[in-house]
């Protein structure tokens, strides 16, 4: 593994693992208010004990988010030192605004967690919405960072420095409004199913239906309407990841030759020797018609660009294959969420439905990152700087990598253990 | 514009040793033996920390901010020389962090699990300590040097010796010692307050020690704490008046003057950072190849006006809430 692979896997892995605690952490406060929420209402002993268990999951998953999102902000530095030369200047504005979000965040999950029985009750309950708006808004604004990298925007590229820096437009580039929009309803579904499914699952064993049912349907609610938005979300990113990044969309569909009325490829693996997909079901002129509404539309091919600026092709292919796939499914099963919810009881098959989608929003997370970070390569800051210019200096990655990569799975497999042994509490004081 | 920024830096720095210092402190004095008194001190440590530590942590998320979008250079160059101990704070950072909260979440309250977060979370709290005042006393000393191609001068050195480690321990007591003052007010248990003054008073102790080793230590440093000090009269009279204020401390404690205890404790550790800071300012960084200053490293204008801009609309907003936060959680110790 050479100093560059590493420093990419330890920055993949870090963002990978944060990514699942960020989407958390700026999501189950939602669902941990409106159970509270219909607590102070209804004054229904059920929604307090669910506004409490969410409450222990969330406090150990923002911890390791809060942690996990600190070493990041240290990589950038400790990896990318290049990148960040230039780009603190530029990018910063987001950054400082995030920290600001994540600072009024960590203040309101203190008072939320600790305030029982201290403060007003709705004030108590504002505490947690606070918690839930500024984590949502914190993940908006690194999303918009992100979203520079692809479509880099205020400044000018003089003799490899950055001349007339204007944050202003550096922070709202083209990019920001649909990777915003399409990460936070993402995560919106993936913790709405995996909430969701938990509690179908618990539901199903038998042991306090009445509360996993409540538990399922507020996770639901808000899982199944993101997962019938994110279509249109989704097509909507791809269209303009079509007009901002060609190289990225021609590696997404596996696209070789510049052709009008392209064909859309589902499922194949690109092959890059022979500038084939390999297998794989082609639909004539689709891909012209999602990326450029029309069905005779030019889509640009790999041809276009040098060999040595290609993306990997198979991972990005595949991965975004893995996130349409999953996509898709999660908006049928939130169509019939919302169908059955009419009824006065779920089909069981529904519910195991549900229990097998449990995992699928946080994979589809996973896949849709690895498209726009994997489908940028080479570069990191699109079309300016390469990755490989902006490594540290420092040798021996491959330690760093392994540190993290220990320490990371330690804590991954800590907080699994801890979160079963919760359940397992909550099952006992509910006579199970 | 600088200036502001500057100020936010110092503010921040300040903010985080004498809250965040002291989250870690407790976590220090945890590690201590305490015989009959171990499983009322970790409730006490729980109920204090619990609802401000991720507050506290964010001073530290906040210096790091302000310095790669203002001061880039300044960052990178810190990042590159001193990758180790940064990693090495990582990991401290994390296993605290993980380890406190598991500690207090975990839903099945066992011996063996409970007593395996204690000595991670001190343990990590120890090492954080000691890796912040190696970091600390790595900034200043002349040797960082990023045209330095063998691996030792490069990445070990400017951290490496007898200095910068006694400046580790040196940080690891003071903040064990304004964890001890701060967990005196936290508590009405008479022999839980008298523990808590006592590792006060030794870890008092511990700080002047170690104070003395750290100037003996940098006798073999390019220039002497000695000299520097003794260049202005100011930080002379600055690190004079920390020492002095013991005095005071002391008396308060005898009269049981809470608030005012922690207050003077607080202004003797304010008062060692500025005369610090005071030594070195306004260089951020001093390699072999010269200081990087505040003032030549900055951001471009636009950049330092948005990033002050960011600042002071969060003043408005964070300061209120971290005064209701520690308003609500402070007002009555039970």
């Amino acid at each position: 593994m050479d100093d560059l692979f590493a420093a990419r896997a330890t920055m993949g892995f870090s963002l990978g693992f944060h990514i699942i605690f960020a989407a958390i952490g700026m999501t189950m406060p939602f669902l941990m208010s409106a159970a509270h929420y219909l607590y102070l209402r209804n004054k229904e002993p059920a929604y307090l004990a669910l506004t409490k268990m969410w409450m222990k999951g969330v406090a150990i998953l923002f911890a390791v988010g809060a942690v996990s999102g600190t070493v990041l902000s240290f990589e950038l530095g400790l990896l990318w030192p290049g990148f960040m030369q230039h780009a603190g200047a530029i990018i910063g504005m987001p950054f400082s605004w995030e920290g600001t979000a994540f600072f009024l965040e960590a203040i309101a999950i203190g008072l939320f967690l600790y305030g029982w029985n201290r403060m007003h009750p709705w004030a108590h309950w504002a505490a947690g919405l606070v918690v839930g708006v500024s984590g949502f808004m914190s993940g908006i604004f690194v999303v918009a960072a992100n979203a520079w990298m692809n479509s880099p925007a205020g400044f000018d590229w003089v003799d490899g420095a950055a001349r007339n820096v204007d944050p202003v437009a550096a922070m709202f580039n083209r990019a920001w409004l649909h990777q915003s929009l399409h990460m936070q309803v993402a995560a919106l579904q993936a913790v709405g199913f995996a909430v969701g499914g938990i509690h179908a699952w618990l539901y199903l064993r038998g042991r306090a239906p009445d509360l996993h049912l409540k538990a399922l349907k507020i996770a639901m609610v808000l899982g199944a309407t993101a997962a019938l938005a994110q279509p249109l979300v989704g097509h909507w990113a791809g269209e303009r990841v079509a007009e901002l990044q060609p190289a990225k969309l021609a590696a997404i569909e596996g696209h070789f030759e510049t052709s009008r009325r392209a064909p859309l490829t589902l499922g194949g693996i690109p092959d890059a020797e022979t500038g084939t997909m390999k297998w794989g079901v082609k639909i004539p002129g689709l891909l012209s018609l999602l990326a450029h509404r029309d069905i005779n539309a030019e889509v640009i091919g790999l041809d276009q660009f040098p060999r040595s600026e290609w993306p990997p092709l198979v991972v990005t292919h595949v991965a975004f294959q893995v996130m349409v796939g999953i996509g898709s499914v999660l908006a049928l099963l939130g169509a019939c969420y919302f169908w059955f919810m009419r009824r006065p009881t779920f089909p069981r098959w529904f519910l195991w439905a549900l229990v097998g989608a449990a995992p699928l929003g946080m994979i589809a997370i996973e896949a849709g990152w690895i498209v726009t970070e994997v489908g940028r390569q080479p570069w990191i800051i699109y079309g300016i700087m390469k990755t490989k210019d902006a490594v540290t200096p420092v040798p021996g990655m491959v330690y760093h990598f392994c540190l993290f990569l220990f320490l990371y799975l330690g804590l991954a497999a800590a907080t699994v253990w801890l979160l079963k042994r919760q359940i397992q509490a909550v099952q006992k004081d509910f006579g199970g | 514009m600088i200036d502001i920024l500057i100020f936010f830096i110092g503010a921040s720095l300040l903010l985080y040793i004498l809250m965040g210092g002291s989250d870690f402190g407790a976590g220090i004095l945890e590690l201590l033996p305490a015989g009959p008194l171990r499983e009322r001190q970790k409730k006490v440590i729980n109920r204090a920390m619990g609802p401000v530590w991720e507050a506290n942590h964010m001073w530290m998320v906040l210096i790091v901010v302000i310095l790669f979008t203002g001061f880039p250079t300044i960052f990178t160059t810190l990042m590159i020389a001193l990758h180790l101990p940064m990693l090495a704070l990582l990991v401290g950072i994390v296993i605290r962090g993980a380890a406190f909260t598991f500690r207090h979440y975990d839903a099945i309250q066992d011996r063996p699990s409970q007593r395996a977060y204690t000595w991670l979370f001190g343990l990590s709290s120890l090492w954080t300590a000691f890796w912040l005042g190696i970091i600390a006393a790595s900034l200043n000393r002349g040797i960082i040097d990023l045209e330095a191609r063998e691996i030792w001068r490069a990445y070990v050195a400017p951290w490496w010796g007898a200095y910068p480690l006694s400046v580790g321990a040196f940080v690891a007591c003071i903040f064990a010692f304004l964890a001890s003052i701060y967990l005196v007010g936290e508590t009405n248990e008479p022999d839980l307050k008298r523990r808590f003054l006592r590792l006060g008073a030794v870890f008092n102790g511990l700080v002047v020690a170690m104070g003395g080793v750290v100037f003996a230590a940098s006798m073999g440093e390019r220039e002497s704490l000695a000299t520097a000090f003794l260049r202005s009269p100011f930080n002379l009279a600055v690190v004079a008046l920390a020492t002095a204020l013991f005095v005071a401390l002391w008396f308060l404690v005898t009269q049981r003057r809470v608030l005012l205890t922690r207050v003077v404790a607080s202004g003797q550790i304010a008062l060692i950072l500025v005369g610090w800071c005071l030594l070195y300012a306004p260089d951020a960084v001093l390699t072999a190849r010269g200081p990087l200053s505040f003032y030549q490293q900055a951001a471009p204008p636009a950049t330092l006006r948005q990033l002050v801009l960011a600042l002071l609309v969060g003043s408005v907003f964070i300061f209120p809430s971290l005064y209701y936060l520690l308003r609500v959680f402070k007002r009555s110790s039970p």
